[in-house]
């Protein structure tokens, strides 16, 4: 098991590696000029030697492959670079990453359980009440898109009801800590939450069906144990990993493609940083959260592998 | 026959699946006894219902099965007393009268030994599963009793076996694993669904030979679901034919293979493949096909493809006639002998 990690984890490194090649040299290939950002038209023209001399100072003349390796070498030492406003990316990311991760792991943890647990039931009462609903709100979750469910429920709670901030994360000057983050967490979290539920639901309740028709439930009932150890013991683990494998794999989604969101609800993570950055043609910014995003999405397939091994010896005897 | 005698005792068992909202009737009118100590093998082609008519006593059946018998009653001798269980009368398929009986009492071994076993459990803990459920034992003890019951199915190297999972395990060897699950709680009726289909034929011998074993020495009851005459030869007491959802003839071993009365039965026994056919001797088949059971005509269900059939076949219903003690078959051709039920 431990020479399987190891081999997981090793085998993440010449992925970033390659992931960096792609974003640096895929966005060097924009021909966007950093300098055009700190310097204005009129001077540029004035003084076309300063303007060389800088450009030799920062190395923007050196060969890209140069630069490549110098950028790579500043990650490596934890130096992000600036942004083309001059402040440090390390420094705005410490801040934001937490934000977005908050978001995350809340809606996360929610869908998980209620898409987890109203699918599971479903399949067990299947064309029962709970299975008719579920498949019906399963359906308009996914139909409607994000940006419409943030839309109609800002409407409703901040704009109708006034229940809860429509944008930010902290308000200035809040004496309650938890209760502000609560009131400015709840609408986005809720806005990820019912996309990812409507997903979990079908998907769960479409494999715990599938294992409930297979031949072991059989044998488990007729062991004669109750039938809650035959749902969940025998049940439950053999539908959660195709489910678990799913869930994963949201997590950099969530983490990068909430961007939706967070520009719906003007949230201060890394998927407003990243759009802002694109829209700046900020390629500095760009590029790390790009790589963030990249190596979020590694991270989480190396946990879906390792989960697979411990929750099917199958996979683990495949080493 | 007193209930000492008979273990499980089946009157008038009628499955019905509902289907697109129709219902289609799977097993009809069915009757058969299973004396104690005997293996009781049920044959018939595929789709006649051996599996459903076992399926539904046991009810392992989905919520589209409608279950009906005037009796299902079995006998449990324990201590030399006979405790009598009206299956037919039990309401919840899985409730905690169904639980109590399964395991200790009855218990089944599946066709396919590939899927029935539950790929992310040890088989030793699948074993033990039923033992701890049942009798309450700590972890370790049950632990001795499953390899103890290894030993007793020829798994070789128990100690090692027991921690191992099933794709770990060859076809022959989860077979066997799949039998101990059945025969770990010491249940008194095991019905074995063609246990051997799935294996291949130098295994099915000794998987055969270990059912055998375990009827003859510990005076186990079983019910044989197959179509393989060779094994029904070899193994039975007693042999009930269905055809069609319909017990068709039902006797002693003598009764259907020396003085085969049915003339079902008497074309599966001439299709049966012989070594050593011929050159150009063809084996013989049974001609036609089994009708659709969502649209059946009156009388009986095999009067289309009968040599022997006559008008009279096709009218009603055909009543079951008892030609000798114990022999009863379901033809108008001995309507001379008295009728049963």
């Amino acid at each position: 098991m431990l020479k399987f990690i190891l081999k997981k984890l090793l085998m993440m490194i010449p992925m970033l590696l390659v992931i960096s090649i792609i974003v640096f040299f895929g966005l060097q290939a924009t021909g966007i000029d950093p300098i055009n950002f700190m310097v204005s038209p009129e001077v540029l023209s004035a003084n076309a030697d300063n303007v060389e001399a800088l450009r030799e100072s920062l190395g923007l003349n050196d060969p890209l492959i140069v630069q490549y390796f110098r950028w790579l070498g500043n990650l490596l030492h934890g130096d992000f670079g600036y942004a083309f406003d001059g402040t440090s990316i390390a420094s705005t990311l410490a801040v934001r990453m937490p934000y977005t991760f908050e978001l995350a792991g809340y809606s996360l943890i929610l869908s998980a359980v209620i898409g987890i647990g109203i699918g599971i039931i479903s399949a067990i009462r299947q064309n029962g009440i709970i299975d008719y609903v579920g498949r019906v709100l399963a359906v308009l979750g996914q139909a409607v898109p994000q940006f419409l469910v943030g839309i109609i429920l800002i409407q409703i709670f901040s704009i109708k009801l006034g229940w809860f901030p429509a944008a930010n994360r902290v308000s200035p000057g809040a004496t309650n800590q938890f209760l502000d983050a609560f009131q400015h967490l709840f609408l986005p979290v809720t806005t990820l939450t019912i996309g990812m539920v409507a997903v979990l639901m079908r998907y769960a309740r479409n494999t715990m069906l599938d294992v409930l028709n297979s031949d072991y439930i059989k044998t488990a009932r007729s062991k004669g144990i109750p039938e809650w150890k035959v749902y969940l013991k025998h049940g439950f683990r053999n539908a959660m990993k195709p489910v678990l494998v799913i869930l994963m794999f949201r997590i950099p989604t969530l983490i990068g493609g909430s961007v939706v969101v967070e520009s719906v609800f003007s949230y201060p993570g890394i998927g407003m940083t990243m759009t802002n950055a694109i829209v700046a043609n900020d390629y500095n910014v760009v590029m790390v959260t790009t790589l963030i995003i990249a190596a979020t999405m590694l991270i989480c397939s190396f946990m879906v592998d390792v989960l697979n091994a411990i929750m099917d010896p199958r996979v683990r005897l495949g080493e | 026959m007193d209930t000492k005698e008979i273990i499980l005792d089946v009157k008038n068992l009628n499955t019905t699946f509902v289907s697109d909202r129709k219902e289609v009737r799977i097993v009809k009118n069915v009757s058969f006894q299973v004396k104690r100590g005997t293996a009781l093998a049920v044959v018939g082609e595929s789709g006649c219902g051996k599996s459903v008519t076992m399926n539904s006593i046991m009810r392992f059946l989905g919520k589209n099965a409608k279950i009906e018998a005037d009796s299902i009653q079995y006998n449990a001798l324990r201590d030399g007393k006979v405790t009598e269980y009206h299956l037919e009368q039990i309401k919840n398929p899985n409730g905690p009268e169904m639980r109590a009986l399964r395991g200790p009492d009855m218990s089944m071994v599946f066709q396919d030994p590939m899927s029935s076993l539950n790929p992310v459990y040890k088989v030793g803990d699948q074993v033990a599963e039923g033992l701890i459920q049942h009798t309450g034992m700590k972890k370790k003890e049950a632990r001795e009793k499953v390899l103890e019951m290894f030993r007793k199915l020829g798994i070789p190297d128990p100690e090692e076996r027991i921690d191992c999972y099933p794709h770990q395990f060859s076809g022959g060897m989860k077979q066997r694993v799949v039998i101990a699950i059945a025969m770990i709680c010491n249940p008194e009726l095991i019905i074995c669904d063609e246990p051997t289909t799935a294996l291949d034929v130098t295994i099915q011998a000794q998987i055969m030979e270990l059912l055998k074993d375990l009827q003859v020495k510990e005076g186990k009851s079983i019910v044989l679901i197959t179509h393989n005459m060779g094994l029904v030869a070899e193994m039975a007491d007693e042999v009930c034919v269905m055809y069609m959802g319909r017990v068709v003839e039902f006797g002693s071993l003598e009764d259907v293979f020396d003085r085969t009365s049915h003339p079902y039965t008497k074309a599966l026994l001439r299709s049966v493949p012989v070594l050593g056919l011929a050159d150009g001797q063809k084996l013989e088949t049974i001609p036609g096909s089994t009708p659709n059971p969502a649209n059946l005509k009156p009388g009986c269900e095999f009067a289309d493809r009968c040599p022997e059939c006559t008008a009279a076949c096709r009218e009603k219903d055909i009543p079951t006639f008892e030609i000798s003690p114990g022999h009863r078959v379901r033809c108008l051709k001995y309507k001379n002998f008295p009728e049963v039920e």
